[in-house]
């Protein structure tokens, strides 16, 4: 019956940050943006970091492929078909002489028609740097000579062997990484559009739109993929271009994986859109899509980067499959799919084994995405 | 050891080697001698299922002489191993078995097999006389009802045969009198000469004109009751009876081991299966001089497997005899595995006149494309800008023959000038035709057509084979030079031949001549328009093949030349006649490079286990004619160690 | 829990009758048809093809009636249990494939039991010993297996087979065992067979299986109830048996419905390389000549296969979690 409690209210302005005092680090750390968080813990999977380091070479080369290579895409060398790698030395009869390799001498044999090379230590050719070499057309305009190593003059440099036509197989894996290596890029970007589209409204707007892309989904997960493969491929007109023929096979490899990422997506939504910050937004006026692009997006872009990093490797892999086929890119396109089939046979097992390099940069690159995933998915929760 | 006794006393044992020295005598004379019974049947002729020998053959059966530097009559037993890529190669087996009404010999002339003898009357009365007392692979009699049935109820029933009797047996398109002169003789009769009948009996794939009338008789409406054959198709799930018989008659496909047939190996398993076996067929017609009814060897098994796995699995030693999926270039690592696997790599001369020829189109649709190939000029530069040599080299190790697409030395029709003209590597000759043409060089070097686009030549090919792009490729660096773009499009084959046919494909690549080993009396239609699946003249071909009713009519006068030149043929008897006719066809080929040739004679790997005998050494491998091994005749071949069982 | 039932199949027969119609058409899609393919074969071996014979051919194959039709036909069939005549074969669909399931089965069961050997310890390692050297390296030889072009690997390993152990290259047994009745020596020789497919096509399988398991593992490892396990003292091993790895089998176990349709298609491409008597083979011809009945409904199966898979795992979630059968459909 006395009143109000004695209180005391502290007339001065109040501001957040005044109840505790962050020292600068702390600040960094609980003020940082999502990606560097992100990135302190992708840190800590240190093979991720050097497969993406690896990666981002690799991708880096294809830019200045035609001057890697120690020879052009088509350059044939009519005396050295088959012939093995070729070891670069340091070190001739004891001294120290630079980088060279040896000549090769070469013989057939004619009861086994078997092509032989020795390296002929009487032979000593000295590598080039910064040389001219075969002519080439950088990215399709400017013609240029120079090269980052060339062989000797008059010599060789096979340093992963050639193939049926005496075609460097180093260079030509080269050449071959533009295109595969891009594909997965293209195809992902692909199932990426289309699978944020679709995924987003259904997990957005729910009810029948749910409903029937849950069904599509099932539908297209319960084909097996080798028939839409073939089909699909079989389809596209007979005379594109090997460039459009390029895209169209991404294109389809794309519209083959969209589903689980629109899956992710619609699932991640469905848990967002309960939350309060969204329905805030909905009861301040903003659209459907601004809320999906500027309020939900964000919050899961780091998974759906983590499983496009995780898609790219089927891709690549799908392309080889295609090849295989006889249904994807075909000679003279030189992708290591194109590169394999050549190499699938028995020969090329028994005799030639450098020509199934193809597959371990296929190997390499496969791994190296998969790491990355890994990486970038244990880091897209960091709080976790 | 086929004697054996008992030696039991001094004068016994020294009378011995005379007794034995008469025997072998007896033996070895070139009569048939006492018929000695296959092994595998013994049984079932020990307990009467099966007659003995003498009742099995006909009489006179074919005896087979086998004299030769590496031939010897063999002994029983044995199974042959063949790996194949698709179920469908049980065919396979009717090719290689080879039992033809009349067959090639080792002169590629035919004569009589299963026949006992045939009678040409002016090219165009033939009279065939069957062997007495020979009956099918059931034991039911082969006789002139088997023709009667073909021919009546069969060839001329129009379910059965919507357009009549198949080509070979139509003269001006009209069928011949068929008549049944006794039970073992008939006759078809001709108005004018049919130079297609006998190559058609003696064929890889045969034409048949007789089939087994007591088997397929309960199938065909005539003879059957309405009800049964009804219970019949629907038990099949064949839409009508027709269906039913055509799916079961089909001596070729050899998927069906119920019908009865003349073959030396009948199939014994019943399809579906990755493992087809052939047994020895007991009323085979063909004995050896000893008195063994041939085949020697007792089964054959096929193996199904993907066409990758058959070089390497012939590499392990699993087959005994093996040509059929292998290539050139395994022959190294054939040769690797020799000799752990115990058998020989042999290389046979093979009979094609091109391994990859050219097809220019000219029945292409475009104007201006159609204008340039037309030209003989310009095919000319074409086949002049290729350097054959190099391919030879690149690809074959220099084994591989380079020249025009035409036949091959070992022809009697052969001259040099055929395989060496516009067929040399020259540069400035093809630069200059091309210059003479008109077309001028671009700024890339690549010279610009009338329209001022750059000359592009798509060269579609069904893009299977690594070989033929490797060489493609090659002769697109040596036509870059001549200032010709070549763009290579690899196409599924039904998506290829579909292009060529409407005319959208301005060239194709694919074999050369399939026989390139003819005589002046093999027919020249591979030379001339005949057919719609000649690449170079589709439309042409297909308006002969039709008799006009579709198809374009030739508007080019070298090939009515050609045409005119093959009727010509067709019509004469005379063989100085025909072979001047083949000279000027000939001629007119290498002149006008209709197809753009590039190597030939390569070899063909063929692996013979080192227990097979009677394989020759070198022999050629072809398919028409030669039926690959059917010409060789593997019936005669024989295991040596046919009582030690093979390793796997 | 009735009305959920009776809902899940309306949508099930739907999808299946939407995957029949896809099916249908994707065959259907390259240019050409069978009979187009089986004449260009007859006229490669230069038998003559007129068009009174091409028009004989269609209506024996019943290709000349509309596209609509034979789809109807094929359903219709389907449903009455009649899966169809194969044209390339030249018999029942049934017969055709009748042969080949019960080796599919054995290659597929083992590739499985391959799958979860090899990918349950590495999982469960990478789980507990997080960005440890072990980790990566183990999770290396998982990954080797999917990033390995399969069909390459197969050819490798065939031939290193014969050369070490003398197995006769490609196909599940030696060629005198096939067609003969089941003995000791025909099962021995499958298995000297059996490990090559299924180290090639499991080991594809294996990357998938091992970071489902690790994903799921360290989920559970996060959660309250392992720190408060661990802080009362359960020994390490036991806690980890006792309670999360039982949560973290769940989805394993669920995923059981797509994962053997997954495997019976991954492992065509590899079964035609080496020539194994199973379904892949078949199914790899059957699309390439459009033998439109053989593939259509050895298609159809594998995805009622999926389907009912999916179903049965639905319900299995149903049963056990109220929360989907009664938050399935809420609109916005």
């Amino acid at each position: 019956m006395s009143g109000r409690l004695p209180h005391y209210v502290d007339p001065a302005p109040f501001t957040v940050e005044e109840t505790e005092q962050l020292t600068p680090e702390q600040e960094r750390f609980y003020f940082a943006p999502n990606w560097k968080v992100m990135w302190w813990k992708f840190r800590r999977h240190r093979v991720a970091v050097a497969c993406g380091a690896v990666l981002l070479v690799m991708y880096a080369s294809i830019l200045i492929v035609e001057f890697i290579a120690p020879y052009a895409l088509e350059t044939r060398n009519t005396g050295f078909i088959h012939a093995p790698p070729q070891r670069v030395r340091l070190f001739h009869e004891g001294a120290l002489i630079g980088p060279f390799v040896y000549g090769f001498t070469y013989r057939l044999d004619p009861v086994n028609l078997k092509r032989e090379y020795t390296a002929d230590r009487s032979k000593v050719q000295r590598l080039r740097f910064f040389c001219q070499g075969d002519p080439y057309r950088f990215w399709g305009w400017g013609e240029s000579r120079l090269h980052l190593v060339c062989p000797a003059e008059g010599g060789t440099l096979f340093l992963l062997g050639t193939d049926r036509l005496g075609r460097d197989l180093f260079s030509r894996l080269f050449y071959g990484a533009r295109i595969s290596l891009t594909i997965g890029l293209f195809g992902v970007a692909v199932s990426f559009i289309l699978g944020i589209t679709i995924g987003g409204a259904a997990g957005y707007l729910g009810g029948w739109v749910d409903s029937a892309v849950q069904r599509v989904i099932e539908i297209l997960r319960s084909l097996p993929e080798l028939p839409l493969w073939m089909a699909l491929s079989a389809a596209l007109p007979v005379n594109w271009s090997p460039l459009w023929v390029y895209f169209g096979i991404t294109l389809i490899l794309g519209m083959l994986d969209w589903p689980g990422l629109a899956r992710a997506v619609r699932s991640k939504l469905l848990a967002l859109r309960e939350e309060d910050f969204c329905t805030a937004a909905e009861l301040m006026g903003a659209k459907p899509t601004r809320i999906i692009r500027k309020h939900l997006l964000p919050n899961f872009m780091s998974h759906l980067i983590a499983s496009a990093t995780l898609s790219i490797p089927s891709m690549i892999l799908g392309e080889t499959a295609l090849s295989f086929l006889g249904l994807g890119l075909r000679p003279p396109v030189t992708s290591w799919g194109v590169l394999l089939i050549e190499a699938q046979n028995i020969e090329a097992v028994v005799l030639y084994p450098w020509l199934l390099m193809p597959m371990v940069c296929v190997i390499i690159t496969v791994l190296g995405f998969n790491f990355l995933g890994d990486g970038l998915r244990d880091a897209a929760d960091p709080y976790a | 050891m086929l004697l054996r006794c008992r030696v039991r006393g001094g004068r016994i044992a020294r009378a011995l080697p005379a007794l034995m020295l008469v025997w072998l005598t007896i033996a070895s004379s070139p009569t048939v001698a006492g018929a000695i019974e296959p092994p595998v049947l013994a049984a079932r002729v020990a307990d009467g299922s099966l007659p003995k020998m003498e009742e099995r053959l006909p009489q006179p059966p074919a005896v087979v002489r086998l004299e030769g530097a590496e031939q010897a009559p063999g002994t029983y037993g044995g199974q042959l191993r063949l790996l194949m890529s698709q179920p469908r190669d049980t065919r396979m087996m009717v090719v290689y078995g080879y039992a033809r009404l009349v067959g090639y010999d080792a002169n590629w002339l035919p004569v009589p097999d299963i026949l006992e003898a045939i009678d040409v009357k002016e090219g165009r009365i033939f009279t065939l006389t069957l062997r007495k007392g020979h009956r099918w692979s059931d034991g039911q009699p082969f006789t002139a009802e088997d023709f009667r049935f073909y021919w009546e109820d069969v060839a001329n029933n129009p379910e059965l045969s919507p357009g009549g009797p198949d080509r070979f047996l139509l003269v001006d398109g009209k069928p011949p009198r068929f008549e049944v002169l006794d039970q073992r003789t008939v006759r078809y009769t001709w108005e004018r000469s049919n130079p297609h009948f006998l190559p058609a009996l003696a064929g890889a794939r045969p034409d048949e004109i007789f089939q087994p009338a007591h088997y397929l008789k309960p199938f065909h409406p005539r003879y059957a009751e309405a009800a049964a054959l009804a219970q019949k198709v629907a038990e099949a799930s064949q839409r009508n009876w027709s269906a039913l018989f055509t799916r079961i008659c089909n001596h070729y496909h050899n998927d069906n081991p119920d019908l009865p047939t003349l073959d030396p190996w009948v199939l014994a398993t019943r399809p579906p299966s990755s493992r087809f076996i052939f047994t020895r067929n007991p009323f085979y017609h063909r004995v050896d001089v000893n008195g063994r009814q041939l085949p020697y060897i007792d089964e054959v098994a096929l193996t199904i497997v993907s066409p990758q796995l058959i070089p390497v699995k012939t590499a392990a030693g699993e087959a005994d005899l093996q040509a059929r999926g292998l290539s050139f270039e395994n022959f190294t690592i054939l040769k690797q595995g020799a000799a752990r696997n115990n058998y020989a790599v042999r290389l046979w001369p093979t009979a094609r006149g091109a391994e990859l020829a050219l097809f220019p189109n000219l029945n292409v649709e475009d104007p201006a494309q159609r204008a340039l190939v037309r030209d003989p000029r310009f095919r000319q530069a074409l086949s002049l800008a290729i350097n054959r040599d190099e391919i030879s080299q690149v690809i074959y190790y220099g084994m591989a023959r380079p020249g025009n697409d035409t036949v091959l030395p070992a022809s009697p029709l052969f001259k040099a000038d055929y395989e060496e003209r516009h067929a040399a590597f020259d540069l400035a000759r093809a630069n200059g035709l091309l210059d003479a043409l008109g077309l001028r060089r671009g700024t890339d070097g690549v010279r610009l057509t009338a329209a001022g686009t750059p000359l592009e030549i798509v060269v579609e090919t069904a893009g299977e084979d690594p070989v033929q792009v490797a060489i493609l490729q090659l002769i697109t660096e040596t036509w870059k030079a001549a200032g010709v773009r070549l763009l290579i499009k690899p196409e599924e084959r039904q998506v290829l031949r579909n292009r060529i046919f409407a005319g959208l494909a301005m060239m194709s690549a694919w074999y050369g001549l399939e026989n390139a080993l003819a005589n002046a009396d093999t027919r020249p239609s591979e030379l001339a328009p005949t057919s719609q699946m000649q690449f170079a003249w589709p439309k042409w071909g297909q308006h002969y093949e039709t008799g006009g009713r579709s198809g374009e009519a030739i508007d080019m006068p070298a090939a009515i030349e050609l045409a005119e030149l093959h009727e010509a043929w067709l019509k004469t008897l005379d063989s100085a006649a025909r072979e001047k006719i083949w000279h000027r066809m000939l001629a007119n080929r290498a002149e006008n490079q209709f197809s753009i040739g590039t190597v030939r004679g390569v070899p063909q790997p063929v692996v013979v286990s080192n227990r097979l005998r009677n394989v020759p050494a070198e022999a050629v491998y072809n398919w028409e004619p030669g039926a690959h091994f059917g010409v060789h005749h593997p019936d005669t071949f024989w295991f040596a160690d046919a009582a030690a069982p093979a390793k796997r | 829990m009735l009305r959920y039932l009776g809902r899940r199949l309306a949508t099930m027969m739907a999808t299946l009758l939407a995957i029949s119609a896809l099916i249908f058409f994707i065959i259907q899609l390259p240019p050409g048809d069978y009979l187009s393919n089986y004449i260009a074969e007859l006229q490669s071996q230069g038998e003559a093809v007129t068009g009174d014979k091409v028009e004989f051919l269609k209506k024996q194959y019943g290709l000349d009636r509309p596209l609509v039709e034979q789809y109807v036909v094929w359903v219709t069939s389907l449903l009455q249990g009649d899966l169809g005549y194969s044209f390339e074969h030249n018999m029942p669909v049934s017969k055709v494939v009748g042969d080949r399931v019960i080796l599919s089965i054995v290659l597929n069961v083992a590739t499985v039991i391959f799958i979860y050997v090899v990918a349950f310890p590495i999982g469960i390692y990478s789980a507990t010993r997080q960005y440890s050297w072990g980790d990566y390296g183990l999770t290396l030889v998982g990954l080797l297996g999917l990033a390995t072009p399969n069909f390459l690997l197969a050819l490798i390993l065939l031939y290193f087979a014969n050369l070490a152990f003398g197995t006769s290259i490609g196909s599940l047994m030696d060629p005198q065992f096939i067609n003969q009745p089941w003995s000791v020596a025909k099962a021995l020789s499958v298995l000297e067979h059996l490990w090559v497919p299924v180290v090639v096509i499991g080991t594809s399988g294996t990357a998938g299986m091992i970071r489902r398991l690790r994903a799921n593992l360290l989920d559970e490892l996060q959660k309250q109830y392992v720190v408060t396990a661990r802080a009362k003292g359960l020994p390490a091993g036991r806690l980890l048996r006792k309670y999360p790895l039982r949560m973290a089998l769940n989805p394993f176990i669920a995923d059981l419905g797509s994962l053997l349709p997954q495997i019976v298609s991954g492992s065509v491409i590899v079964s035609a390389v080496m020539s194994l008597e199973t379904t892949g083979p078949m199914l790899l011809k059957a699309l390439q000549s459009q033998d439109m009945y053989l593939a259509g409904s050895f298609l159809m199966f594998l995805a009622a296969l999926t389907v009912v898979g999916m179903f049965l795992s639905d319900v299995l979630l149903a049963l056990l979690d109220p929360r989907i059968r009664l938050g399935e459909g809420s609109g916005r």
